[in-house]
């Protein structure tokens, strides 16, 4: 992972919310990051630490107010598809079919028409949707959303998955299972994928690197290196390392949940 | 916690009458379609027994037959002037004045509409003008109408034009506000070009909202043709009825006052018909 070239540098970058003015919200503060090519970063901490706000940064949906980011040596200065998002709230196109849903980056990107369709059958398959194609996304569950949208994520085959606390409005069961699926999915595909979630055994479990972040302001805390293997299946959640990192990382985030939980 | 500080244009909000729409409710399998039968008997019901007491107090001299004609004589002189051909004459100059000048509410008030809900200081300088017009009913504007426009089809296209535009506009404007930002997002990071995302996001997305406020436009617009022709026109049905009663046949009046009545109905429920084909999507995604 560390000899493959630096993908995405997040370099001494800050977000000010209303900077100058007296209420402002300093969301992040000199934030440091060097992502490598195909790796799976999981960003983790309480709410206002900053990771959602950096994750919206690097998808070019907001700017930083200073400090760069870079994406193969070039300042990323806005939405493009190479770097799809996936939602929590999904956000699926209600009037589309999850067929037509996953096909509108590649309508963006003007593949034909039989081409697109092709490909978007394939990655439906590819998380199990095989027969719904043609439902609308009211019609399907929640965890059926959020893989169609995890597949129209990747559909235009962007570099960089940016996934926002994407598993955050599922069900226990339905989240688990979605987390092997992801981790299976990210390693076939071989994308560069930053993941933000408030889940411990969620990031230990999906991540490379796990990214620690604290509130007020956002930074970077720590960071933690995965021992497991890809792709991650279901038995490693009882793996020593495993147990003993997420007991760690409770320990030491607990403090800030409790905090949190107080205000 | 980061989502309200995504939303840079469509929400730092002005003094907008911001009307959520509830969630049209389903028509659904066999419960709907009884229900439905039970409504459809009532109403009809409820008509039958207001014509047959209006038929039987004119009858019974009750009420004078000259100051309002029995529903008999109402049908009677309705198939008159079809036979004649002076209906289907009035009714389609009015109908045309109403397209005509809906449709061009439409260019105007929807794209506008638009406008301001996308860019916040478009809206900043559009909306004083359209709070300081709307107060005015479009009434007012008729004696300034047949000034600039002469007696016509050009006033009355005017007249459904300002009638129609602010609802309309209000329709966009909120719809475009009121789009989820992620939705948007979405469609940004997909690649979509400025055209797609107005044209596969924006617009369908804003569809449901804006469905009522163009029905409602529609019959404003259906109000404002008759007004215009009772003063400034000398075709369609508002015209029909000023003439007969100068004519003292007030049966014709009362019929040009039903067919104005059931003709709005209909288109009514034609709008509200595809409004229900548009809104299938939507209950679900916007609980």
């Amino acid at each position: 992972m560390t000899s493959s070239a630096c993908h995405i540098d997040i370099s001494h970058v800050s977000k000010i919310f209303g900077a100058g003015e007296p209420g402002e919200v300093v969301a992040l503060r000199d934030v440091d990051l060097k992502i490598a090519r195909g790796e799976f970063i999981a960003l983790l901490g309480p709410s206002g630490c900053g990771k959602s706000t950096l994750l919206s940064l690097l998808a070019g949906f907001q700017t930083a107010t200073s400090g760069a980011l870079i994406q193969n040596g070039r300042e990323i200065s806005g939405p493009d598809a190479s770097r799809t998002v996936v939602f929590q709230d999904y956000a699926l196109f209600g009037w589309l079919t999850l067929q037509k849903n996953v096909e509108f980056g590649l309508k963006a990107k003007k593949v034909p028409k039989r081409e697109r369709a092709e490909i978007a059958r394939d990655f439906l398959a590819r998380v199990q949707l095989s027969g719904f194609e043609d439902k609308l996304p009211h019609e399907v569950s929640g965890g059926m959303k959020q893989r169609a949208a995890i597949a129209r994520a990747m559909a235009p085959d962007p570099e960089i998955l940016l996934m926002d606390e994407p598993l955050g409005a599922l069900d226990a069961q339905t989240r688990v299972l979605l987390q092997e699926e992801i981790s299976r999915l990210s390693s076939e595909s071989g994308k560069t994928v930053i993941f933000v979630t408030h889940g411990i055994d969620e990031a230990v479990f999906l991540a490379d690197r796990v990214v620690v972040m604290s509130p007020r302001p956002g930074r970077i805390r720590e960071i933690v290196t995965s021992r497991l293997p890809f792709p991650r299946t279901a038995e490693m959640r009882a793996d020593p390392w495993f147990t003993s990192t997420v007991s760690n990382l409770w320990e030491t985030l607990k403090p800030e949940w409790q905090k949190e939980d107080e205000q | 916690m980061t989502t309200q500080a995504v939303r840079p244009v469509l929400d730092a909000a002005g003094a907008v009458p911001e009307q959520k729409q509830a969630p049209a409710p389903r028509a659904n399998s066999t419960g709907g379609r009884w229900r439905s039968r039970r409504t459809v008997a009532l109403n009809v019901i409820g008509i039958g027994t207001m014509l047959l007491l209006w038929q039987g107090l004119t009858a019974a001299g009750a009420i004078n037959s000259f100051l309002l004609p029995s529903p008999v004589a109402v049908l009677d002189s309705l198939w008159e002037m079809s036979k004649d051909g002076s209906l289907w004459v009035n009714l389609a100059a009015s109908l045309k004045r109403v397209c005509v000048g809906y449709l061009m509410a439409c260019a105007v008030g929807l794209t506008l509409g638009f406008i301001c809900g996308w860019s916040q200081v478009v809206a900043e300088l559009v909306r004083p003008i359209i709070e300081a017009l709307r107060p005015i009913p479009p009434l007012a504007w008729v004696p300034i109408a047949i000034l600039w426009f002469g007696l016509g089809d050009m006033s009355a296209y005017f007249l459904v034009f300002l009638g129609c535009l602010f609802p309309l506009f209000f329709g966009a404007y909120t719809a475009v506000r009121s789009i989820d930002r992620n939705q948007i997002n979405a469609a940004l990071c997909l690649g979509a070009s400025r055209w797609l995302l107005f044209s596969s996001v924006l617009v369908p997305a804003s569809l449901p909202i804006m469905m009522p406020n163009l029905r409602l436009a529609l019959g404003i617009g259906w109000m404002c043709v008759v007004t215009a022709e009772l003063i400034a026109a000398q075709t369609g049905l508002g015209y029909l009825i000023q003439q007969s009663r100068m004519l003292f046949q007030i049966q014709n009046v009362v019929a040009g006052m039903v067919a104005i009545g059931v003709v709005g109905f209909l288109m009514s429920a034609a709008v509200e018909r595809i409004e229900r084909r548009v809104n299938a999507w939507a209950p679900s995604e916007r609980n």
